[in-house]
């Protein structure tokens, strides 16, 4: 048995994973450097084991609630702002291809009179909101207020 | 965890039952964040890497086949952080910095303090490769099934095995000054 074969052994041995065998007993008994080795190697062990094993912090949990909610909150405003623009896309194909269409069949005069009728509807439905429109002001104003409570209260890690 | 208990809690969070989430997290947080630092360079950033971890759970559960034990699985995430981690630019440990030098062994006893020793020793773990990092960190915190450690990094148990015997050769290498 020679130190190069206990030095293989030595952190077995340390860990208790391998029990020393009479060879290397008797090696580690005439040999100090080695058994200076085997010495080290389970002060190493024990220190290793005594290790202390620190906890997670007592507010993790709700932390990382609020984070995923966070999270989420940020992957449906995407999803929203996609379908939107989505939307407003496909709307414009839509007035697009009608415009094409009215200009393609002739049809300009019977156009202009229907332009004419939804610019008359949309006037007379402009004039029936508007006493009414500082009400929806404040409707708003007090919906963007509790929106921004929410978002702050939901950012702040104290809550 | 029994596997039949992992089983229904995931099925729980897949149902997306209330609750069920957080008991995940309850079951296993202390044993990630306990893993993470003692594995990552910077311990500061433990607590973002391990809710990094739980959000990727969180992400992955639905696609959760269950192949592979709850545990397993989640410490293949924690390994995969780590080792994202572990490309950042590591803070330099030196073992002889002023602050933590220790006068030679011939000179002092062996009574030297055990804080002082514990705080070297971390300093020596730091300087390991991650993966040696993981295992040294893993194969001593109660809770840890070794064979849990090796599926999740795809390493069959005896090279596992060896690679820790390595790790800690390497780490008495490094502190045998102080542990003479």
């Amino acid at each position: 048995m020679t130190c190069a074969d206990v030095a293989d052994l030595v952190d077995l041995i340390a860990s208790g994973d391998l029990a020393a065998d009479a060879a290397v007993s008797a090696h580690l008994s005439t040999c100090a450097a080695c058994a200076q080795s085997l010495d080290t190697a389970r002060r190493l062990e024990a220190v290793l084991r005594g290790r202390p094993a620190p906890a997670a912090p007592a507010q993790f949990t709700s932390r990382l609630v609020n984070r995923l909610r966070r999270a989420n909150w940020r992957r449906e405003q995407i999803v929203d702002g996609v379908f939107n623009g989505a939307m407003v896309l496909a709307a414009l194909l839509v007035a697009t291809g009608l415009w094409i269409a009215l200009r393609h069949t002739g049809l300009p005069l019977a156009s202009r009179d229907a332009l004419d009728l939804v610019s008359a509807g949309l006037i007379a439905a402009a004039q029936k909101v508007t006493p009414s429109l500082p009400l929806y002001a404040g409707a708003t104003g007090v919906l963007v207020v509790a929106l921004g409570l929410w978002w702050w209260a939901s950012d702040s890690p104290a809550l | 965890m029994e596997p039949v208990h992992e089983r229904e809690l995931v099925d729980r969070c897949r149902r997306q039952e209330p609750g069920a989430f957080e008991d995940l997290v309850n079951q296993f947080k202390h044993l990630v964040f306990a893993l993470i630092t003692r594995t990552v360079s910077d311990p500061s950033r433990a607590e973002d890497l391990a809710q990094d971890v739980f959000l990727r759970i969180h992400r992955g559960l639905p696609y959760f086949r269950g192949d592979a034990r709850l545990s397993t699985w989640i410490y293949r995430i924690v390994i995969n952080v780590c080792t994202e981690d572990g490309g950042r630019a590591r803070p330099s440990v030196s073992l002889d910095d002023p602050d933590s030098r220790v006068p030679a062994p011939s000179v002092v006893d062996r009574r030297f303090s055990d804080l002082e020793l514990h705080d070297r020793l971390e300093k020596a773990i730091r300087q390991l490769p991650v993966q040696y990092r993981l295992l040294i960190a893993g194969h001593y915190l109660e809770g840890v099934r070794y064979e849990d450690l090796a599926d999740a990094m795809h390493l069959p148990l005896g090279t596992v095995k060896t690679q820790l015997h390595r790790a800690k050769r390497q780490l008495r290498q490094i502190l045998e000054g102080e542990l003479k």
